[in-house]
């Protein structure tokens, strides 16, 4: 089964999932590199991927929990005990008509992951980050588009023209999370004449290679927009065309009214952008052969649904929806389902944040997956019993930190703790797994097969790329692929039938005349090879309700929030006294940002390859007025959490904003702790706890915060 | 002159340390297994210089390995002649068999990229991936830097080649092999 040689794979070393080769000597993986077949390049990240892989630190055998939870204690077990445990405790609670009470949380790697399906054939829920993470472009899609609720959608950097725009706001596309030919193909639109324009309060790689760089107001970004689209809708400058023809009949006389009064003069005051320079921006996007905005929420959190609805507003005006240099409508590769298919739970009805005494507060939520971020909360009410996390780490990741810590230690009046049962699988120890009951060592990429097809990231013409093992499985690792199909195997035998992995990916290939052995022939990908452009006008139509792109959510009239808000974040405009700074947690290349793996490799933590330190950055001008100097040590408090670091004094942001590296504070692994790091979201309140604060339309979760420092 | 040279082109390094890691990799630098964050030894690292107040920003970021000097003071400092000027290809090698563990070559590298193995005793170094470029192929750093912000060849023709593209070459930076090159502001 293992071969010697340069062999196509995938990366997993973030969520981007490259093609890649991987040199394989000896039963060694030696080298790996991009596959030149399909985008050709692999990041800082996957190039440490080996480090992971023969890490000391790796998990090599199942462990149940010994002490307390949170205490970290563990003893060695065998994988019939942990798979008697696990079939036990699900069986438990589904025989009591309580499935719905099963939460998965993870990356689903794609939409038929066959760790989905078999919480779908239970009647549970798989929570993401997506929903405090994309949900505003998620939701931009589906209600004015109607498109496949795609994942983070970046333009097609390779297909914009000379002259053509890129903007960026508040996206790091360098740190290469979308995949790690981005950076090259956005330098290489710029060579043919292309203008780089970065809208962000700190100064980033991206913003030292911009044409043109536009520090803004964190949570700025929806009044911006909206000052540009009022210029070019008033001055004529819009494409009138295409809006007369594809935009649902009425909605721009409404856009009209409702954006008469977003004067760029109005917008500045909001955004801190010159208006000057909002028009400039909006006569250079009138001028441009196309225009793209490459944006993940509203910048460095914020009112993610008013910022996804502008952002799509901006595009139809524009005119730039699946075009060259545009925003890409990708379609999902029409794999073969593999029958029968489990009809998933109703979500509204049942999902935990549906069954609290919270739950008409969710009658606007349309997102389409459980909001993570209301997990800590559904503990506390009763209706999160089991919880899986795989190749997650939301000990670090969910928002209010200590809330989580709170709820997953918390007992009832007989002793029990209110989550009945917690399973962590993981490649590397991670945070989370100190509260575990079950920890499972899983495989990491190049141990174990995946079959990747979803149009989201930047796979718009790849189409299908395999992962497969190309080395043996350090210790007892076991893909927990593999182990949830054993688990349906026993529980839901109906809809696992086929034989593994393998077989179940084999079929859904055939959906494109394709195998695995076919896709192993051949580099390890399918492609159609182009993504297509303007597919609508070969359909006539948007997969809207109307059939047209529908620019008015009318879903939410009743609450009057069908037009996208203006206004900052409400975090942003309360105790501004008190907590005088706003705080911007950026990603970095060097981290997947909470993911377990980047925290104890070594080569991300060296300082030569990657990154030991997540300091406090402030600007010179503030931090004169406070009597603060380069490597003090401060403390930073907001409302609900306080941490302690090292200052680091620099220009590269905007004065009234501290800056912050998301994705430390792992206290758990030999290289993870070799530096002293906080944790953002110690910082950032826990959402269930401010229900009254979160923008509940679509899934997001306000993590916006602000914070005061001092020595 | 035979010399074989690197371009670094600052319009398109982002300092990314993809090639330090891909570097590290396949030259067997790292011990996957027990290696601890700063004890890793690295052929090339980056480096950068920012500048100005905010917002009136610029930055700049490049990559450093060895130079391969015209007249190379790590090989005059080694009193083993460990270290040598490859006619052939103007790399500058040193021969790990001849190499006694001395540090001389340490002491007076002016660009501080000389590794000391102290467990096998011996200084290594960048070679401009030796082992790769006489059977044709690009050093691995050009081969994979992430945004293609390398080039390999002849001095002369990498030169004629920023000429071509309107960069300048960035004299104070450039050396012997190493040559930095950026669009006129
Ligand atoms: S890989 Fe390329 S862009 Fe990244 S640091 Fe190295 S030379 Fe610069
Ligand atoms: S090791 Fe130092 S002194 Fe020797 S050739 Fe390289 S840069 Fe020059
Ligand atoms: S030329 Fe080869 S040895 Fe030198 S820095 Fe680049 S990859 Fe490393």
């Amino acid at each position: 089964m293992y071969e010697d040689g340069w062999i196509p794979t995938v990366c997993y070393q973030c969520k981007a999932e490259c093609s890649i080769l991987a040199h394989v000597q000896n039963g060694i993986v030696q080298e790996v590199k991009g596959n030149p077949r399909a985008r050709g390049k692999m990041c800082v990240k996957g190039m440490a991927g080996i480090t992971s892989l023969y890490s000391k630190e790796r998990l090599t055998h199942p462990m149940k929990r010994v002490g307390e939870r949170g205490e970290g204690k563990f003893e060695q077990i065998s994988w019939d005990e942990a798979m008697e445990i696990m079939e036990t405790k699900l069986r438990a609670l589904h025989e009591k008509g309580e499935g719905h009470k099963f939460t998965y949380s993870m990356f689903p790697h794609s939409a038929s992951d066959p760790k989905w399906r078999f919480v779908n054939a239970y009647g549970g829920f798989i929570s993401t980050g997506l929903p405090h993470c994309d949900s505003g472009k998620i939701m931009a899609h589906l209600h004015t588009f109607g498109c496949f609720p795609n994942h983070h959608i970046a333009p097609i950097y390779y297909s914009v023209p000379k002259d053509g725009l890129m903007i960026l706001s508040g996206r790091h596309p360098f740190g290469c999370m979308d995949d790690a030919c981005v950076a090259k193909d956005i330098l290489d639109a710029k060579e043919r004449g292309a203008k780089l324009i970065v809208i962000d309060p700190i100064f980033r790689p991206e913003a030292a290679k911009a044409d043109w760089w536009i520090p803004i107001k964190p949570g700025g970004d929806a009044s911006f927009f909206l000052g540009v689209c009022n210029y070019l809708l008033l001055n004529n400058l819009y494409n009138k065309e295409f809006c007369d023809k594809w935009v649902r009949e009425g909605d721009m006389e409404k856009l009209l009214d409702f954006i008469v009064d977003k004067t760029p003069e109005k917008m500045s005051s909001i955004c801190e952008v010159p208006a000057a320079d909002i028009i400039k921006l909006a006569k250079m996007v009138a001028e441009a052969p196309s225009a793209c905005i490459d944006a993940f929420k509203s910048i460095m959190y914020g009112n993610a649904m008013d910022w996804g609805q502008v952002w799509s507003i901006f595009l139809v005006i524009t005119g730039n929806l699946d075009n060259p240099g545009g925003q890409p409508m990708p379609e999902l590769t029409p794999m073969a389902p593999v029958n029968p298919v489990p009809t998933p739970p109703d979500l509204k009805e049942l999902g935990y944040h549906r069954t609290g005494p919270n739950r008409e507060k969710f009658d606007h939520y349309n997102f389409i997956l459980e909001p993570t971020w209301y997990a800590a909360q559904a503990i506390k009410e009763g209706n999160l019993k089991i919880f899986f996390a795989t190749e997650c780490n939301p000990a670090l990741s969910e928002m209010g930190a200590a809330a989580w810590r709170e709820a997953v230690s918390m007992k009832d009046d007989d002793g029990n703790y209110m989550l009945d049962f917690f399973m962590v699988s993981e490649i590397l120890p991670s945070e989370t797994m100190k509260w575990a009951d079950l920890v499972l060592p899983d495989q990491t990429n190049y141990e174990r097969w995946e079959l990747l097809y979803m149009p989201w990231w930047y796979n718009y013409s790849h189409g299908a790329a395999l992962c497969r093992p190309v080395v043996k499985p350090v210790g007892e690792a076991r893909h927990t692929n593999n182990v949830i199909i054993e688990l349906g195997k026993h529980m839901f035998p109906e809809f696992f039938a086929f034989k593994d992995d393998v077989e179940y990916y084999d079929i859904e290939l055939g959906g494109v005349g394709m195998s695995i052995d076919k896709l192993m022939e051949n580099g390890g990908m399918w492609s159609p090879g182009t993504a297509g452009f303007y597919k609508y006008k070969d359909k006539k139509k948007f997969d809207t309700p109307s059939g047209k792109i529908e620019l008015d959510w009318n879903m939410y009239a009743d609450i009057n929030q069908q037009w996208p808000s203006p206004e900052l974040p409400l975090e942003y405009r309360k105790d501004e006294e008190k907590f005088p700074f706003i705080l911007v947690n950026f990603r970095t290349i060097f981290l997947n940002n909470t993911g377990a793996w980047s925290h104890n490799n070594a080569q991300l933590r060296d300082p030569v390859s990657g990154l030991d330190s997540n300091p406090i950055m402030i600007n010179p001008v503030d931090a004169n007025k406070l009597g603060i100097s380069e490597g003090d040590t401060v403390f930073l408090e907001s409302a609900t959490g306080k941490v302690s670091s090292i200052v680091q004094l620099t220009e590269k942001i905007k004065p009234g904003c501290i800056g912050i590296i998301h994705g430390f504070g792992q206290t758990v692994g030999q290289v993870a702790t070799l530096c002293s790091s906080f944790n953002d979201n110690e910082l950032i309140a826990d959402a269930g706890s401010h229900l009254d604060e979160q923008d509940l339309r679509g899934g997001e979760a306000h993590v916006s915060t602000r914070v005061t420092i001092y020595k | 002159m035979k010399q074989l040279s690197i371009m670094v082109d600052m319009d398109r390094c982002i300092g990314c340390k993809t090639c330090v890691v891909a570097c590290r990799n396949h030259h067997n630098l790292v011990n996957h297994r027990s290696h601890m964050p700063g004890e890793i030894p690295f052929y090339i690292k980056v480096e950068s210089q920012a500048e100005g107040t905010f917002p009136h920003l610029k930055e700049d970021f490049w990559v450093s390995p060895c130079k391969h000097c015209k007249t190379a003071p790590c090989a005059t400092a080694c009193e083993s002649g460990a270290i040598r000027k490859d006619a052939q290809t103007g790399i500058v090698l040193i021969d790990q068999d001849k190499c006694t563990g001395a540090k001389k070559c340490i002491e007076k590298c002016p660009y501080d990229v000389i590794q000391f193995n102290a467990e096998k005793n011996y200084a290594h170094k960048c070679n401009m991936c030796y082992d790769r470029v006489i059977h044709g192929q690009e050093p691995v750093c050009v081969e994979i830097c992430l945004t293609d912000a390398l080039s390999f060849g002849e001095k002369e023709i990498l030169k004629m080649q920023a000429q071509a593209k309107g960069k300048e070459i960035i004299k104070k930076m450039s050396s012997q092999s190493i040559i930095y090159v950026k669009s006129a502001p």
